[in-house]
């Protein structure tokens, strides 16, 4: 059954100032990594750091203080070093693979992946730092999704794992989980594991009309993709059955599963090399290490509870996200009570989803050189009311799920701008936008692609907002030239917007005006994921806002919500937002001013 | 008389010079420091020190070899041509809107770096081309001209066109640069179409504005060069060498002087796989450490790996996409922050890490007593006994080692280590970050590291190569004679080489063979007359077909070496085979289906620049060398050991020795630990073999 996230009513609000206490670490609760669809709970994650449980298994100690020589601990400080620039190493090399072999855009232009080792309880060791931010976290709940379903005992070498349970995963059917057990000696020492969006499942996907998981395309429950060495050939021949461009999906597989093999050849290598016979010891130390420097980082900041809310583009009607951030010693709670209730189209995004995307907006502030890694989430909980658009029910679908998730790390900076202004930003103008276009090119030969278009970044305490970059995801853009090459699209023009980053002192960064005409001589179907074409991305500090974003078809202010068909000849105009500015915009010096009526950033004349 | 070669090469902090005379293997250096308000002074100073010194006569010197990091430098200090640039209209902020992809993700201030445009100096003109070639818009002279003419107006002094689809179809771009010569006969037009002809608009107009961002500077340095060096009575040939680890000829390093950036880290990698070949070894991975920076490239088969594109003056120095994008061929090179003056701290995770920022030379490692209190690897290397306090740089420089102790004290209390552990731990936490990159760097290649040899170059170099050889599992670690001014040295062997590209899409089942042939040929004779430029035969050069292939549907493409031409349908599978098998070795397995396609086809000619081998003379004529014992921290006895000290110019030749032992030599010292053996090759190079590991 179900678990239902905890919800906790929120306290009245703090005084800011309240004291520091450098009390002990108290036991918290983490996020629940169960999963809001029938099925087994996923394993729970062993262990809370050692001080907290009692007397230590191993007598591991948190460290009293930063860089405090650690008593007990298993490594030194240079052996741990070492075997942490490996194993970064190792996840590297195997990224850099999969972007290379990949058959997705998605995956080789936009980054839209990650890889993973956990230990063998399914505990990440690590990430690859440049990790796409959904990613965090996921992952290694997938693998304890695994383990619940295939335990220790029953899984065997050469075995692989596979699933897109969008609860179990990432949040939306697209992407598909796979995990490879690592054996040393013939017992079990950890998982290779990758997620990445693959190039089509089936259903609508990429659309936002999808009123279930059913609609949003093929399914795969956590399952034997191989079974000792050997891939499931009936398996392969369903799932190809099921997806637009089976070659190129079935290839992504094999990219996957060959950096699957890549990390477990590496990392067999390296404990080999250091007499290690397994990766516990590594995990713990790394938990504890990060777990430690994110208490500190906590502590800096005032005790409070610290609100703030989001009104999303939604469906017919705005939804709002509300979220209260409780910083107490070196805790914090993010709650989400009060955000609007799931939806029956696939704006819904998944716990695990909104996990990932809080921790980035905490991380960004709190902590971003202390790797990813359960250690550092366990003094931050997530409370998400279930069935919410944040902790959606089976079966809703959480297709697009950006289109809410890419909000949520902005939800935690604007709460804490209140208190730490000058380590925040203003508001993004994002969520990323996208439109996915399919038709029949001059040759008669059918053509889906989906472009990625992003608006401007807010502005902070120390300069100008960048301008039509990425954030929070990280996914580039598709060249003209290439756009040109694959679809009958015609690139008319791809421009900053001047004018469109909210004033301040340092104003937000510019969207773009990216016009595409249809140069075929058949119809095309268009699909679009655009937001902020209601509320604009905030200031802060005294900032003012950005520029709303906005679609036009053939010039006439089009609904990005719903399907359109565009005829041969017929253009789209895509207005990416603006970013927030910070700080009032009397403040704004003047040479500041000259350069942006120079340069032409300024409103248009 | 001589007959001699010349080679120069300008750095940051010093120009060398090498005079090789092919008759009787003598060479003559020179280290002068870098004139940085006019580089040729130093050259010339140079020179004319060793003519007249030496007593070489000008005419006995038949030719003279350049490299500089001149223009990298006025890259990343922004020290160019004011610079313009049209384009197709709607395209005006391509430079500007670049890739929106962040090179950090969790920094919130991060910083993109500013176009070498700015954006007031770019015009737009209606033109287009479509995706296959097809004019749709003609090119709109006279708006053309208008805006150019406005530009100038506004102080250009250098111009890139870069048109939408011009790598299939330049015919607006060449009119559009013919049309502009004749109204500024003076301004200097760097077109998307003649300096990377290749797909993505982006990355096509980064490298053009950046050619013309230094084509004025090129052009006016190597006229002042050429009429200095003819000054001093030299009427040999002029030669420049490229990114690529090749020579060409002066009009050529003019016309597109962005194949320059890195012509100074090319000439560190030929010479460490000249150095090679004389020990035998043709797959190495050079290694050169210095006081900021350790750069590595990868030598296979005697030559240096050449890549096709790179990032110049990265924002952030070592962050992959913080830098500016280069469509050239460049000699394949990774550059981490690991140094001699890299700083070592307790991290927020109580983990000891090193680098990459730097005390630089100035305040310096404390031991150098200049006012530095912070631990930096140089410090590490004195506290261990790897170099030698009282002959540092020869003896001219001073050692604090109190200063030194003193600066480790905060990594000791904070990590709980000795003085020696945190040194040790400096030490080696360096030596893994390299050993890391490498390792990264020779696995993306489907290589394994265990096939090379390291050839370490630069002051810190030897002090750290044998134990990242230990790290990387690699047997042999050659040490060459001159390492000091090793990138010159590598000038003098480098071949003339030439490459060209242009895009070609096409699956191999579905193409025209006859224009797939003729697209080859056309490059390959441009090629040729490059090579003739250069005064050498262009039927001696050897011309080499590539291909940018991928699987149909991927993003990125594998640069593939081919067979020869001529090609027709029959090639289809050679091709195939060629492409899987490069594949196979990169990504261990073919995926199940899938067709080949190209995307940009390339041609390299490549000629010996002179018939006569480079043997350096004057190493392995010793009579013993040790100097003295000193203790020296080795990690395979966790204590201090009193080790013999060699002097490397008298080491005599294949007298095999045992490790441990420390080598001297003015630039740097060779440390070698318990269990190797190494001696002296009679050409120079000192070798050692590691111990194989239990």
């Amino acid at each position: 059954m179900a678990r239902p996230a905890s919800k906790s009513t929120s306290p009245a609000a703090k005084s800011r100032a309240g004291t520091k206490k450098r009390a002990a670490p108290k036991t918290v609760a983490r996020t629940a990594a169960t999963s809001a669809r029938g099925g087994k709970p996923a394993a729970k994650p062993p262990a809370k750091s050692a001080a907290r449980k009692g007397p230590p298994k191993k007598a591991a100690q948190v460290p009293a203080r930063r860089g405090a020589a650690r008593k007990g601990a298993r490594f030194d400080a240079v052996t741990m070093q070492i075997l942490w620039t490996r194993l970064i190493s190792i996840v590297n090399e195997a990224s850099a693979a999969l972007v290379r072999t990949s058959f997705s855009a998605l995956v080789r232009e936009a980054y839209d992946f990650s890889v993973i080792i956990t230990d063998e309880r399914g505990q990440g060791v690590v990430q690859p730092p440049a990790s796409i931010p959904a990613f965090i976290g996921t992952l290694p709940s997938t693998v304890r999704h695994i383990l619940a379903e295939f335990p220790a005992e029953v899984i065997r070498q050469g075995d692989i794992f596979i699933t897109n349970d969008p609860w179990k995963g990432t949040g939306h059917l697209a992407d598909v989980s796979v995990a490879k057990p690592i054996f040393v000696k013939g017992v079990l020492v950890g998982f290779a594991a990758s997620v990445a969006h693959a190039p089509d499942m089936g259903g609508r996907t990429g659309s936002t009309e999808s009123r279930d998981v059913f609609e949003e395309g093929f399914q795969i429950p956590v399952m034997r993709l191989a079974s000792a060495g050997k891939p499931d050939a009936t398996f392969i021949k369903i799932l190809r059955a099921n997806v637009r461009t089976p070659d190129e999906v079935v290839g992504d597989l094999y990219a996957q599963i060959s950096a699957l093999e890549l990390m477990e050849r590496r990392t067999i290598a390296m404990l080999r090399e250091y007499g290690l016979d397994s990766l516990t010891d590594i995990a713990l130390e790394i938990h504890e290490r990060s777990e430690a420097a994110m208490r500190a980082a906590i502590r800096e900041i005032p005790d409070g509870t610290y609100r703030y809310e989001i009104q999303t583009d939604g469906l017919d009607d705005p939804m709002s996200i509300k979220v209260a951030v409780k910083i107490k010693g070196d805790e914090i709670v993010v709650d989400y009570a009060g955000t609007s209730p799931q939806v029956d189209r696939a704006l819904n995004s998944a716990l695990c989803y909104t996990t990932a995307y809080t921790m980035y907006g905490l991380k960004c502030v709190l902590s971003p050189d202390i790797p990813n890694n359960e250690g550092s989430f366990r003094p931050i909980r997530i409370e998400a009311p279930l069935g919410s658009i944040i902790n959606h029910k089976f079966p809703t679908s959480g297709c697009s799920r950006a289109m809410l998730g890419h909000y949520l790390p902005f939800a935690v900076l604007g709460a804490l701008s209140s208190v730490i202004p000058d380590r925040v930003m203003a508001g993004p103008g994002s969520p990323i936008w996208s439109v996915l276009m399919r038709g029949t090119d001059r040759h008669g030969r059918a053509f889906s692609n989906k472009l990625f278009f992003n608006g401007g970044v807010g502005a902070n305490q120390q300069s100008d907002g960048m301008s039509c970059v990425s954030w929070p995801s990280n996914i580039s853009l598709t060249p003209a030239e290439v756009v040109e090459q694959l679809t009958p699209a015609r690139v008319v023009y791809k421009r900053l917007r001047p004018g469109s980053g909210g004033p301040g002192k340092h104003r937000g960064g510019l969207g773009q005006d990216i016009l595409i005409e249809n140069g075929s001589s058949s119809p095309m179907v268009l699909a679009f994921l655009a937001e902020r074409t209601k509320f604009a991305a905030p200031g802060i500090a005294g900032g003012g806002d950005g520029a709303l974003g906005a679609l036009r078809i053939n010039g006439e202010a089009a609904d990005p919500k719903r399907q359109h068909v565009l005829r041969p000849g017929g253009t789209i105009l895509m207005s990416t937002p603006g970013g927030g500015g910070y700080g009032p915009a009397d403040e704004r010096s003047a040479e500041a001013i000259a350069r942006d009526a120079r340069l032409g950033f300024a409103a248009a004349d | 008389m001589g007959h001699f070669s010349v080679g120069i090469d300008i750095g940051g902090t010093f120009t060398d010079i090498v005079f090789y005379d092919h008759v009787s293997g003598r060479h003559l250096n020179r280290k002068v420091l870098t004139t940085h308000d006019d580089p040729s002074r130093a050259v010339l100073d140079g020179m004319a020190a060793v003519i007249q010194e030496d007593g070489v006569p000008v005419t006995s010197i038949k030719r003279v070899v350049h490299a500089t990091t001149l223009f990298t430098n006025a890259l990343i200090e922004r020290k160019g041509a004011v610079t313009g640039l049209v384009t197709t209209r709607g395209f005006r902020d391509v430079l500007e809107i670049a890739r929106e992809r962040k090179y950090e993700i969790y920094d919130l201030r991060i910083e993109m770096p500013p176009p070498v445009v700015p954006r007031d100096l770019v015009a737009e003109v209606d033109e287009r081309i479509g995706p296959d070639g097809t004019p749709i818009v003609p090119l709109d002279e006279a708006e053309l001209l208008e805006a150019v003419d406005h530009l100038v107006a506004r102080g250009i002094q250098s111009l890139g066109v870069v048109f939408l689809h011009a790598y299939v179809n330049p015919t607006h771009e060449r009119a559009a640069v013919a049309a502009i010569a004749r109204r500024h006969p003076g301004l200097a037009v760097s077109a998307s179409c003649d300096i990377a002809p290749e797909i993505r608009e982006y990355e096509r107009a980064s490298t053009t504005v950046i050619n013309a961002f230094v084509k004025p500077l090129a052009g006016l340095y190597l006229d002042r060069l050429t009429s200095q060096v003819r000054a001093l009575g030299i009427d040999a040939p002029l030669f420049m060498m490229l990114s690529n680890g090749g020579l060409t000829h002066l009009d050529e390093a003019k016309r597109v002087p962005v194949q320059l950036l890195e012509s100074g880290p090319a000439a560190g990698a030929l010479a460490a796989a000249f150095f090679g070949r004389n020990s035998s070894a043709d797959r190495l991975l050079a290694f050169d450490m210095g006081g900021t920076t350790a750069k590595l490239s990868v030598v296979d088969d005697g030559k240096p790996l050449v890549a096709y594109k790179f990032e110049a003056a990265r924002e952030k120095r070592f962050a992959e996409g913080s830098g500016l994008p280069v469509k050239i061929s460049v000699i394949e090179l990774i550059e981490i922050g690991a140094g001699g003056g890299s700083i070592a701290r307790v991290d927020e995770l109580g983990l000891l890490r090193v680098g990459p920022q730097s005390a630089g030379s100035q305040p310096g490692p404390a031991s150098y007593g200049r006012g530095g209190t912070k631990p930096t690897v140089t410090d590490a290397d004195f506290l261990l006994g790897y170099l030698n306090a009282d002959y540092f740089a020869g003896g001219t420089m001073a050692i604090d080692l109190a200063a030194a102790k003193a600066a480790f004290d905060p990594i000791c209390r904070a990590a709980g280590l000795s003085l020696a552990e945190a040194a040790w731990g400096v030490y080696d936490v360096v030596n893994e970050n390299m050993a890391s990159a490498a390792r990264v760097h020779i696995a993306e290649r489907g290589k394994d590291p265990r096939d090379y040899a390291l050839l370490p170059t630069g002051g810190a170099g030897p002090v750290h190569a044998y134990y990242v050889a230990r790290k990387l599992g690699l047997p042999r670690l050659i040490c060459p004679p001159a390492a000091g001014v090793a990138s010159a040295v590598g000038l003098l062997m480098a071949p003339a080489r030439v490459d060209r590209a242009a895009t070609f899409i096409a699956s191999v089942d579905d193409l025209e063979w006859k224009r797939l042939e003729a697209i080859y040929r056309s490059l390959e004779d441009d090629a040729r007359e490059v090579i003739a430029a250069t005064g050498l035969s262009a039927r001696s050069a050897v011309v080499r077909r590539y291909g940018d292939l991928r699987y149909i549907g991927q993003g990125f493409e594998l640069v593939v070496p081919l067979p020869r031409g001529p090609w027709s349908a029959r090639t289809r599978d050679a091709i195939v085979t060629a492409f899987e098998d490069e594949y196979r070795q990169l990504f261990g397995r073919i995926p199940p289906a899938g067709a080949v396609e190209f995307v940009n086809i390339r041609v390299s000619a490549e000629a010996r620049a002179t018939r006569d081998d480079v043997v350096l003379q004057g190493f392995g004529k010793g009579d013993g060398g040790l100097k003295g014992k000193r203790a020296v921290w080795f990690p395979e006895l966790r204590n201090y050991r009193d080790t013999p000290v060699y002097d490397r110019y008298r080491l005599p030749a294949r007298v095999e020795r045992p490790g441990p032992a420390i080598i001297e030599e003015r630039e740097s010292t060779l440390v070698i630990g318990p269990g190797a053996r190494f001696h002296v090759e009679p050409t120079g190079n000192l070798v050692v073999n590691l111990p194989t590991r239990s």
